[in-house]
């Protein structure tokens, strides 16, 4: 993101003025500093547009997990004691621990603040905010990337959590545009809330054609090659 | 200006140069059975190609997860292959090494075949080659290509350029050196451009790295300086160029020297990207391929034949051997093209989602062509030894 500090623009105009320059240049310096300082902003702005929106726009945490937040900073419907844990598989993300300690390196304590998430300073987002920024505590260098408006531009709700699925991140929820006869690329796309149902992996490539007549012909230049070899090795090397 | 004469017969003076075709006519059989090896391969490599041409890209192992294949290993690995001719060239007339001089033809001869050598790659691999004047007349100025594909060319023609002022002696030893001027930079941007086509690609962590530019230039000067060291000894064995000791120990100096400045850089990178401060997990798990994964084959020996050769030439008492001096350099010239390979074939390895793709391995097709093109270079390099006036004689500089 492109942050431009515009107080020190103008306090650099003020220096300039107060050395001594010409009204007339100091007031077209002013312009033109105005103005790239405008298309900057502009063009931040238009990246700003693309990224993050802010919501949770395909996990359904919410449907079972109506959280709010009372006046007093506390859920005014704390969850039922007897409900059961959630049972989910990470399939990548089971490197951030076993049980519970998993589910704590990104979510909060439920029994003390419900649907709240950590941040990397330690605050808390809540599961509906900006869930994006949970995943920069790791992947920073896509978050850079993302909220520069690279990574993931072209989806106009994309947040981290909107487009990946926030425990198994390679789920992404992208509509596929078809043919979708895969590149290679490992994508399992669901669309929008919909129960989640792998895509079959890309086609296998075509195998190589190696026609038997180059075979042959390869396989009778190699004995050659070969005899020819050894007449040099054997027969000694002479100009 | 001196003038080459020859009274023997079957000499053809063709611009400049006296061509000694009476030479072949007096050729061994032996000599002519290393030629028709050369040919035989030659025309696997024309077959090879016919092949790719009627059938298209399905003869290639290049599948989607790996666009570029050994053309494009053989592409770095020839280009590196060519700086050493360079660079022993550079040292004769820029910094007054005369002991090389006996091998500056030699030398630059090697360094415009290995030139042509990295091109014709290119042109085979295209599947419709007489498109590739579009590349010229349409380039995309943010394509490392443009620039590296040019730069070959370029020095290509200098290489034989050069060549043609060595032989002729035009315009002495100030033209001489002012083609070194031109061809020194020409040689390190080459270089250079080359290794920003990896470097520069952002979604490939394995590249995306500074020191790919001076690893290229200090691996290619090494291979380089390898291979002229070999084909000297072959050139001295054949009694066509008469070398001293002296010169090989002082070859055998520099590579040892390039060697050990190539596996630094090397050494740094592995650091840098496995240092646990440093590490991005991105790019410490494609570089563990290497030791760990499925191209630990190809890149564990560069390291271990790179030491060795070091340690070879490293030892004072047994550096001037002969025997020592062609073994480091093979050894050398064998690390060079499996760190292109592992390199090239690394990066596509893991793709930017992190998805693994199994080991490319080059087809046929791919095989018998750079079979050909490198029994085509050998083929130049084998009938100039007998053709070309590649002995350096004495003139009187003008």
């Amino acid at each position: 993101m492109i942050v431009i500090d515009t107080k020190s623009f103008g306090s650099a105009t003020r220096r300039e003025r107060n050395g001594g320059l010409e009204p007339r240049a100091a007031f077209t310096v002013f312009l033109v500093v105005m103005f790239m300082a405008i298309m900057l902003v502009g063009v931040s702005s238009a990246y700003a547009g693309r990224s993050s929106t802010g919501k949770l726009a395909f996990y359904p945490c919410v449907n079972c997990h109506p959280v709010t937040i009372g006046v007093d900073g506390k859920p005014t419907k704390p969850l039922p004691v007897d409900l059961k844990k959630h049972e989910i598989v990470l399939e990548v993300h089971d490197t951030l621990g076993t049980d519970d300690k998993a589910c704590l390196a990104c979510h909060d304590d439920p029994s003390r603040n419900p649907g709240m998430l950590i941040l990397p300073d330690g605050s808390l987002e809540p599961i509906t905010g900006n869930v994006s920024k949970v995943c920069q505590r790791c992947h920073f260098e896509k978050y850079r990337e993302w909220e520069a408006g690279i990574h993931g531009k072209h989806e106009s709700k994309c947040t981290s959590a909107g487009c990946h699925d926030p425990h198994t991140p390679s789920w992404i929820y992208i509509a596929a545009l078809p043919p979708f006869q895969g590149t290679g690329l490992e994508v399992r796309a669901v669309s929008e809330r919909e129960p989640f149902t792998p895509l079959a992996g890309p086609p296998p490539a075509p195998g190589v054609l190696s026609p038997l007549w180059l075979v042959i012909a390869g396989s009778l230049g190699g004995a050659f090659v070969i005899i020819i070899i050894g007449y040099l090795i054997l027969g000694g090397f002479k100009r | 200006m001196a003038i080459i004469t020859s009274p023997r017969p079957g000499v053809k003076r063709f611009i400049g140069v006296d061509f000694d075709f009476g030479a072949l006519r007096t050729a061994g059989p032996r000599y002519w059975a290393f030629v028709v090896m050369l040919l035989i391969g030659l025309g696997l490599g024309g077959l090879a190609w016919a092949n790719a041409m009627m059938h298209g890209g399905v003869v290639m192992a290049m599948r989607d997860a790996y666009p570029w294949g050994l053309w494009f290993v053989n592409y770095m690995y020839f280009v590196g292959l060519a700086a050493g001719g360079l660079v022993v060239y550079a040292s004769v007339q820029l910094f007054g090494a005369e002991q090389y001089r006996p091998l500056s033809r030699l030398a630059v001869l090697l360094a415009g075949v290995f030139v042509l050598m990295a091109l014709l790659g290119i042109i085979t691999d295209m599947e419709r080659p007489w498109r590739a004047v579009w590349m010229l007349l349409t380039p995309n100025p943010t394509s490392p290509f443009i620039y590296t594909g040019s730069a070959a060319n370029l020095y290509m023609f200098v290489c034989f350029f050069d060549l043609w002022l060595l032989i002729t002696h035009k315009g002495g030893d100030k033209w001489a050196f002012r083609m070194t001027l031109i061809a020194l930079p020409l040689a390190i941007y080459l270089h250079t451009t080359t290794a920003f086509v990896l470097s520069m690609n952002k979604s490939r962590e394995l590249w995306n790295t500074a020191m790919m530019v001076p690893i290229f230039l200090t691996s290619a000067t090494a291979s380089g300086i390898a291979v002229l060291l070999i084909a000297a000894y072959i050139f001295k064995h054949f009694g066509i160029l008469e070398l001293s000791a002296k010169m090989f120990r002082s070859l055998s100096t520099l590579l040892a020297t390039v060697i050990i400045i190539d596996l630094f850089f090397l050494l740094v990178e592995i650091l840098t990207v496995f240092w646990p401060t440093s590490a991005k997990p991105g790019h410490a798990m494609r570089f563990a391929e290497f030791f760990t994964g499925d191209y630990a084959f190809a890149f564990v020996p560069v390291l271990v034949l790179g030491i060795t050769a070091f340690t070879l030439l490293a030892g004072r008492k047994t550096r001037h051997l002969p025997a020592i001096q062609i073994t480091a350099s093979a050894l050398y010239i064998v690390a060079v093209f499996m760190k292109r390979y592992s390199l090239m074939s690394m990066g596509f390895a893991v793709n930017p989602l992190g998805t693994h793709a199994s080991p490319y391995a080059p087809s046929l097709t791919e095989t018998l062509i750079a079979l050909g093109i490198v029994s085509l270079g050998m083929l130049i390099v084998t009938v100039s030894a007998k053709v070309l006036p590649l002995v350096e004689t004495s003139h009187a500089p003008e």
